[in-house]
């Protein structure tokens, strides 16, 4: 029973919320090859929605264009879940690897990219009264991977419900401590840099002299 | 070697005669002249005035004959060599005589004066549009008695009575006279409980509505304007500004209702910040503005009989009066202060910013047209810029530090912009589309003339072209209406043919499988499979 390439699990995952990640758990099954698509897919959706929308809708400041806010905003955002998650597991006793949660959570993605770049191609087609069928897409598609990603946790640490819940709270929490902690150090550090410069500055000129 | 050196020379003679080009553009101007894009950001633009000539109190003709004929006079005297010219010259006001001034004039072949508020002076000079000087006021008569000016701020013709109101600001008093100096009535401090005694009465401003009631700017009211009705009876404070929402008056209203009587008298109040200038236009509405760098709303209103803003109503979106945002130099910010205002002949808004020595012109939809002046020594900038009016195609602009008054010509490329504007406003797009064509000749970064065309275009269902346009001003709302009409279009155009294909498919689809179930035909990979 359910002798699946890895590409039909994709597929399997994805249409059965409920069971699909604890078969993918069960047949050990889940390729780190369609994980990193999965990203690089959501690294699109969001260059995408915000530069490539209908223009009815949304017009982007096309004047500068910078591509490091995106890459933080889909890989970045993305390894720092990945990783934060991991880190809290393990102290619930969480049963899931690194690259286990890797790839459920990408898994878990699929219908939000997909229902963004629906609603992004609508956008060229529709006008602004018939915005609720965009809406619709992307609505569907987010309200979708919230059940997936759900699911998706519960069965890779295998959790109960309520404790997948507050795993879940507890790894955006250490998101933004992990944010503050990159923050703080990068401030540091350009102190650090300052000051050495200072030192420097204030030898070059004493030495001229 | 040798032709890459050619080519670099090539290069550099180009960049050469473009930046020459380019400078001679507006080498006319002393300033660079500007204009806001869709993200607010300044770009390069056209003059639509350009600064022809310069008035001082010396080019005032008759002005010297006159003082120099007056009791008393003596060259040598320094105030008497003030009186020769302007001195902090604070107000403006250019009247339409009919007949009600002056004899010569009428209803048919009426004529133009401007009276120059010579503060300084404390007198009040008449001239014609030539700066000819026509009346001198320096004393009046009120029931037999004489009344001299001390620091007058304020001139006003009402052009229905062919009054004149004079802010006699120092002492605390506005007169209302005949061309002939004869004080028919006297403004004065308000007895109504309404107005706080503690108040002092300074007059800065007045208008007059065309019901007669009188509009006072008062410089320590923050209410709004001091109203009389036509008898000089004290009516109440007219369209006070609204306090701006800041986190700390927020705050206040917090701790204010919670706060025992006596600590809520303790407390600080928070006023309104009063308007510093209005101008009233043909229809009787009175248009403010505000002088204050902290506060954004309400720095130009525009305001019914009732006293209420309707500008809001008027304009698309939010505007921001003056410069978008502040000049930052190394030590401090400038915000745009907007001391006068005047509502031209088609409507436009005039605007003066105090800090830039700017003027902006507005169309009477709020919409920027030009932006005019700077700060500095040459013709077309300022110093403390004060007072503006407009008369046909000229813009008259008062500094009181130069003592002078600048006079600005439209230019040709400003009156295309205002035939265009107003062919606009009226609702006539597919008139406008040649004229804001022509605009764009003179310049690219317009925006409003790629909106005006593609409206001109939408209006004769040209959808695609207007849907260009729309693009290139960047404005999605017209851009979404363009689309709908284009999508609707090929809809109209493709819908049967593409419906007819789709059907002959479908059923073309169903014959073949039942024509191959029955063996009658068979596919090229059953075939194959088969053998």
């Amino acid at each position: 029973m359910l002798d699946l390439t890895q590409g039909q699990f994709v597929k399997h995952t994805v249409m059965h919320p409920f069971e699909g990640f604890e078969d993918l758990r069960w047949k050990k099954a889940g390729s780190m090859k369609y994980a990193i698509i999965i990203v690089c897919l959501l690294f699109i959706e969001s260059l995408a929605y915000s530069r490539m929308y209908g223009f009815q809708y949304y017009t982007s400041y096309d004047k500068i264009f910078n591509i490091v806010p995106y890459i933080f905003q889909s890989f970045g955002l993305f390894l720092l879940y990945v990783v934060c998650n991991w880190a809290m597991c393990t102290l619930f006793d969480g049963e899931g690897s690194m690259k286990n949660i890797f790839i459920v959570t990408a898994y878990s993605l699929i219908p939000y990219i997909a229902g963004k770049l629906i609603g992004t191609v609508l956008s060229h087609f529709l006008i602004r009264d018939e915005y609720i069928f965009i809406q619709c897409f992307e609505v569907i598609g987010t309200a979708w991977t919230v059940v997936l990603f759900i699911s998706a946790m519960k069965a890779v640490h295998q959790f109960s419900f309520g404790k997948t819940l507050a795993l879940i709270l507890l790894t955006l929490v250490a998101m933004v401590l992990v944010v503050f902690l990159l923050v703080l150090l990068l401030t540091l550090f350009q102190q650090v840099i300052i000051f050495v410069f200072t030192i420097y500055t204030e030898l070059s000129y004493r030495l001229r002299v | 070697m040798k032709s890459l050196k050619k080519l670099i020379a090539a290069a550099g003679a180009c960049v050469m005669l473009a930046s020459t080009l380019a400078a001679n553009v507006t080498a006319m101007e002393s300033y660079d002249p500007y204009s806001y894009d869709r993200w607010g950001d300044a770009v390069a633009s056209q003059v639509g005035y350009t600064a022809e000539s310069f008035v001082d109190g010396q080019s005032i003709k008759g002005l010297t004959e006159y003082v120099s004929s007056m009791d008393g006079y003596e060259a040598s005297k320094a105030d008497w060599k003030d009186k020769m010219g302007l001195k902090e010259p604070a107000d403006l006001y250019l009247a339409e005589d009919t007949g009600l001034l002056f004899k010569e004039n009428s209803e048919a072949n009426p004529n133009y004066y401007m009276f120059i508020a010579d503060k300084g002076n404390d007198r009040i000079i008449v001239t014609d549009l030539d700066f000819n000087m026509v009346k001198y006021f320096d004393k009046f008569t009120y029931n037999g008695e004489e009344l001299t000016l001390k620091k007058p701020e304020g001139v006003f013709v009402d052009q229905y009575t062919g009054y004149i109101y004079v802010c006699d600001t120092e002492n605390s008093r506005v007169l209302k006279t005949d061309i002939d100096g004869n004080v028919d009535y006297i403004f004065e401090k308000p007895t109504s409980e309404v107005y706080s005694q503690d108040l002092t009465y300074n007059p800065r401003k007045v208008a007059v509505d065309k019901a007669g009631n009188v509009y006072v700017v008062v410089k320590s009211v923050t209410k709004g304007a001091v109203m009389y009705d036509f008898n000089g009876e004290f009516l109440g404070f007219y369209g006070a500004n609204r306090v701006e929402a800041t986190a700390e008056i927020i705050m206040n209203a917090f701790w204010n209702t919670i706060a025992t009587e006596e600590q809520r008298a303790r407390s600080t109040k928070t006023t309104p910040i009063g308007f510093s200038n209005f101008d009233i236009d043909d229809d009787g509405f009175i248009y403010t503005v505000t002088e204050s760098t902290e506060v954004k709303t309400d720095t130009v209103k525009k305001l019914n009989p009732r006293g209420t803003n309707i500008l809001s109503s008027i304009t698309a979106n939010e505007v921001t009066f003056g410069d978008i945002s502040p000049a930052y130099y190394s030590i401090y910010t400038k915000e745009s202060t907007l001391t006068d205002i005047d509502i031209g002949p088609n409507g436009e808004l005039n605007i003066l910013d105090f800090a830039h020595g700017r003027i902006f012109q507005y169309d009477k939809m709020a919409n920027l047209m030009f932006v005019l002046g700077g700060t500095g020594e040459q013709l077309g900038t300022f110093r403390s810029i004060a007072a503006i009016e407009s008369h046909d195609n000229m813009l008259y602009v008062l500094d009181s530090r130069k003592n002078s008054i600048t006079i600005f010509r439209r230019t040709a490329f400003g009156e295309i912009v205002t035939e265009a504007t107003n062919l606009y406003n009226a609702g006539y797009y597919e008139e406008s589309e040649e004229p804001w064509r022509n605009v764009i000749k003179y310049d690219g970064n317009y925006r409003r003339a790629y909106i005006g065309i593609g409206n001109a275009l939408l209006n004769k269902e040209d959808y695609k072209e207007a849907m260009k346009y729309f693009k290139i001003s960047i404005s999605r709302a017209r851009y979404n209406k363009a689309y709908e009409g284009y999508r609707d279009q090929i809809l109209q155009k493709y819908f049967t043919p593409a419906i007819i294909i789709i059907l002959v498919i479908v059923v073309a689809w169903k014959v073949i499988k039942k024509l191959n179930q029955k063996g009658i035909i068979t596919f090229p990979w059953q075939r194959r499979r088969g053998a």
